[in-house]
């Protein structure tokens, strides 16, 4: 297991600057996930790990060893293609085959370990199949294997699930955790899928035009965004805008037009007495109430109700403002829209941001 | 691709494209627009305007060109159309047998059509026997106007299947839905073919018309074998033998060449920048229609017209090579294989089928090369320039072929850069560069269309398991375009061994005469030379009928995309 570091890579196409000065360190055996909207830059810098482009400045280590300038061939990285490039003249067995063929091993250490990482995606009986014939799921445990029978220095994921659909996509993606674990691989994943980051990942990146904006853990990116960015990009979140009232210790009390909220600050973006900022609130973390509560809440009513089975949605106008909450096992589905509710949130669940 | 490697590839490239395409029209430019005395003129080019005999020829090979390219149209384009939309008996072999005529060279076809159409021929004899027309009053079909027509028609009987192919492509090309919401608008039949369907084909149809007229312009073969002197194309090979000392061989073929450039712009200008991009692929296929039996039999009727048509000057020279004698008579008077022997036993023959699989082959292997290059530099590299390169590549298609050999003879005279490739002694080098010249666009862009189709993730996904690039290339990319290449190669191959004007003009030795030259000169032998040239000429169609059906076979539709310039 090898760690992967990123060092001010810089990466231009013509004008156009693809990675402005991007430094990252994942940690050896992690499954680290690349996110952002389509043109962040999360796709070029796969590429640049793999070595398909070549940064202006900037370098990318491999544990100790400097491979800025490797070619591609040399780089021994695992990479599954979004749309899997499985060779269509090959067999599924010449397909994992290719690249150990490249490696010089011998003829019955190939057959071993194709079948071999051909049974651990549970493709083995379909060695014989020409791609074409296979469904997209198992082009793309195929394509899986392919990436992971040479043993790489890391695995790089674009996009693997795109092209799938939503149940096989549940599926493939705890599949996927298995067995990057399972090979004690440190891989890179790129996604433009929140749910898929949250769920299975160690550590991921949000990416936006070609700026790395953060860095944590699922649970942190999620629950401590640091920008509006963030917050809105991975999961729902409501935006009140207010003037900081006082701050320290890492909470803030905000007075906006619908009222005074207090909340917490996500440390190396704290604001200040007096600045502008916004508050974000997960429509999951605001609860309906009848009675009025002590503090951070707003008034207002039920304007709409959609209905999902086992959450609800509600449209919660206070005044001209309107919030987007929901609720497991819904409980205000026939609740008067004339009649005045309360929205409470609390002060753990409602972040200030500066930006 | 590896940098430094695609900037060699480019360089090679480069360097033989000037050596023998640019610098050939160079040299014939120079002989058009420089005096002796080496100082520019314009009193060659004028002159040629001057003299009545070049501007009838001009004129004449203008006409002969506009009405080859609407005769041509006028067959191929319902062709296409009924052949794409519509589901009648025989519809695959029918759309199989119309692209015959790209195998069959209309030279060979000429002596078909004088055996039908002279004077004692087969038509005034069914006339006669029909009691229209008595002996001592035959028509003269090929004689005055009607030799001009019999050009016309033998140039546009070999040239439709090129606007066919491009009709078909333009089709499938069109999403069904465009016509159907014609339809639901209510403009249906034939309104609505000329309002939505054939506007959308027009791109692609100008496009293979352009190469027609062109080709029709500067055709040599045919006028020839027709014994048609008064058309350009034939009074400059006439004018070869002054190449030496006489400017207006020179200017007559600057001229040419000027007009030929003039059309393909124009063409390219007006029509080729009208590509209507199509914002989705076809939504769903289009369902061919079925037919009642009137459908059915005009439907079929009209395929037998015109691939009969087609074919008939063909079987003529079948029938030829089979007769003893063939004279004022509907069929030969006598069969016999009498000619074959005598053909394979004339010391012309043999060398000269080795001549042209020698040629034709050799260029094919420079071509593939050539093109694989190319096509990767084109397509896979961001080389500044290299869509120049593809432009090149293609400009080849629009150069007639009369022009570009009479530069390259002009660039190895004596005295010049290449008279170490001079003709007259073995023209075998120059022969293989003039045909790998011509037919370079078939490969390229058979090539390139192939590699556009295949993902270049198949060759970084090769990379990225430890392959090297060009190694990459050839054990993921080249399997994958196989089809492509083989299908280009298949074409030079075949236009190979029916080139025309670099060998009626380059191979002036009898030991290195291609067949085409053999043919020409068979012909002039008084008595049965006409006999042994159309046992030369079944020869060689039957050569050529399995080229293209292997091409047409593994390119199927795909194969209208190569005459798309």
């Amino acid at each position: 297991m090898i760690g992967v570091k990123v060092q001010d890579l810089v990466k231009k196409f013509g004008d156009m600057v693809a990675l402005k000065t991007i430094s990252l360190t994942i940690e050896p055996g992690e499954l680290f996930f690349l996110l952002g909207p389509s043109g962040c830059g999360k796709t070029t810098l796969l590429r640049s790990l793999a070595g398909f482009y070549l940064p202006e400045s900037g370098k990318i280590l491999f544990g100790d060893e400097d491979v800025s300038r490797l070619e591609p061939h040399k780089r021994n990285t695992g990479m599954m293609f979004q749309s899997y490039a499985l060779w269509p003249h090959k067999t599924v067995a010449q397909n994992v085959a290719f690249g150990l063929e490249q490696q010089n091993v011998s003829k019955a250490e190939i057959e071993r370990r194709t079948m071999e990482a051909l049974d651990s995606v549970q493709m083995g009986q379909y060695a014989e199949r020409k791609p074409n014939a296979l469904s997209g799921g198992q082009q793309q445990r195929v394509a899986l294997a392919r990436a992971l029978v040479i043993r790489p220095r890391c695995l790089l994921l674009d996009e693997p699930l795109s092209n799938l659909d939503a149940k096989l996509r549940l599926e493939m993606r705890t599949e996927i955790r298995r067995i990057c674990k399972e090979y004690k691989l440190t891989t890179i994943y790129v996604t433009h899928d929140q749910k898929e980051a949250l769920s299975i990942a160690d550590r991921m990146a949000v990416l936006k035009d070609g700026n790395i904006l953060q860095v944590g853990t699922p649970l942190d990116v999620y629950k401590r965004p640091m920008s509006r960015f963030v917050a809105s990009f991975i999961g729902e979140t409501n935006f009140i805008e207010g003037k900081v009232v006082r701050s320290d210790a890492g909470t803030a009390l905000v007075k906006t037009e619908r009222g005074e909220f207090s909340g917490v600050m996500v440390p190396g973006y704290e604001v200040k007495d007096g600045q502008t900022a916004y508050l974000s609130m997960r429509p999951e973390c605001i609860k309906i109430e009848d009675i009025k509560p002590e503090d951070n809440y707003l008034e207002g009513k039920i304007e709409d109700v959609i209905y999902y089975g086992e959450v609800a949605h509600y449209v919660f106008k206070s005044g001209d403002f309107r919030l987007k909450i929901s609720e497991l096992n819904p409980k205000y589905l026939t609740h008067s829209k004339d009649k005045t509710v309360y929205a409470y949130i609390h002060p753990e669940d409602l972040v200030v941001l500066k930006d | 691709m590896p940098r430094n490697f695609a900037y060699f590839i480019y360089a090679i490239t480069v360097v033989f494209f000037l050596c023998f395409f640019v610098w050939p029209i160079w040299q014939i430019l120079k002989g058009g627009f420089v005096d002796a005395d080496g100082s520019v003129t314009f009193a060659y080019i004028l002159e040629v305007f001057d003299n009545p005999i070049y501007l009838e020829g001009l004129q004449n090979a203008f006409t002969l060109a506009l009405c080859t390219t609407i005769l041509s149209l006028l067959m191929a384009v319902p062709l296409a159309f009924i052949n794409d939309r519509f589901a009648f008996p025989g519809k695959k072999v029918f759309g199989a047998m119309a692209l015959l005529p790209i195998m069959l060279p209309p030279f060979v076809g000429a002596i078909g059509i004088q055996q039908i159409l002279g004077q004692y021929g087969v038509l005034n004899v069914v006339l006669d026997h029909l009691g229209i027309i008595s002996q001592g009053h035959y028509i003269d079909w090929l004689g005055g106007e009607g030799r001009f027509w019999g050009v016309v028609v033998m140039s546009a009987l070999s040239l439709y299947p090129i606007l066919y192919l491009n009709a078909q492509a333009s089709l499938a090309n069109i999403d069904p839905a465009m016509e159907e919401a014609a339809e639901n608008l209510g403009c249906t039949g034939v309104r609505r073919f000329f309002s939505i369907t054939l506007p959308l084909m027009r791109s692609g149809l100008f496009a293979g018309s352009t190469i027609v007229f062109i080709w029709a312009f500067t055709e040599l073969g045919v006028p020839l074998l027709f014994d048609y002197n008064r058309i350009t194309s034939v009074q400059i090979f006439n004018g070869i033998k002054d190449i030496g000392g006489n400017p207006f061989p020179y200017a007559l073929v600057t001229v040419m060449l000027l007009f030929s450039v003039l059309f393909y712009a124009v063409g390219k200008g007006l029509f080729g920048r009208q590509n209507f991009a199509m914002m989705a692929k076809a939504s769903h296929a289009g369902e061919p229609k079925q037919l009642g039996l009137v459908g059915n039999v005009i439907c079929t009727g009209l395929f037998c017209i015109v691939i009969g048509m087609a074919l008939i000057p063909h079987l003529a020279v079948v029938l030829v090579s089979f007769s003893g004698d063939w004279y004022h008579s509907i069929l030969p008077q006598h069969w016999t294989t009498l000619n074959y022997e005598i053909a394979l036993a004339h010391n012309l023959t043999v060398p000269s089928i080795q001549n042209s699989l020698i040629y034709a082959s050799a260029a094919t292997v420079l071509n593939v090369l050539l093109g694989i290059c190319l096509a990767f530099v084109i397509v896979r590299t961001e080389l500044p320039g290299r869509g120049l390169l593809d432009a090149m590549a293609m400009l080849p298609l629009a150069v007639p072929g009369l022009v570009m050999a009479f530069g390259y003879l002009a660039m190895c005279q004596e005295g010049k850069a290449f008279s170490f490739l001079n003709p007259t002694e073995n023209p075998t080098a120059l022969l293989i560069i003039a045909y790998a010249v011509r037919k370079m666009p078939f490969v390229v862009r058979s090539a390139v269309a192939g590699l556009q189709q295949t993902s270049v993730t198949y060759e970084e996904a090769a990379q990225n398991l430890g392959c090297p690039p060009l190694k990459s290339a050839f054990k993921i990319t080249i399997p994958l375009i196989m089809a492509n290449l083989l299908a280009g190669a298949l074409l030079a191959f075949s236009q190979g061994m029916l080139e025309v004007s670099d060998s009626l003009v380059l191979a002036q030795k009898q030991a290195y005469y291609p067949i085409t030259k053999a043919i020409y000169e068979l012909m002039a032998i008084l008595g049965d030379g006409r006999f042994i040239a159309s046992a030369l000429g079944v020869w060689s169609m039957a050569f050529l009928a399995v080229t293209i059906i292997g091409a047409s076979i593994l390119l199927g539709k795909k194969l209208g995309a190569i005459f798309r310039v």
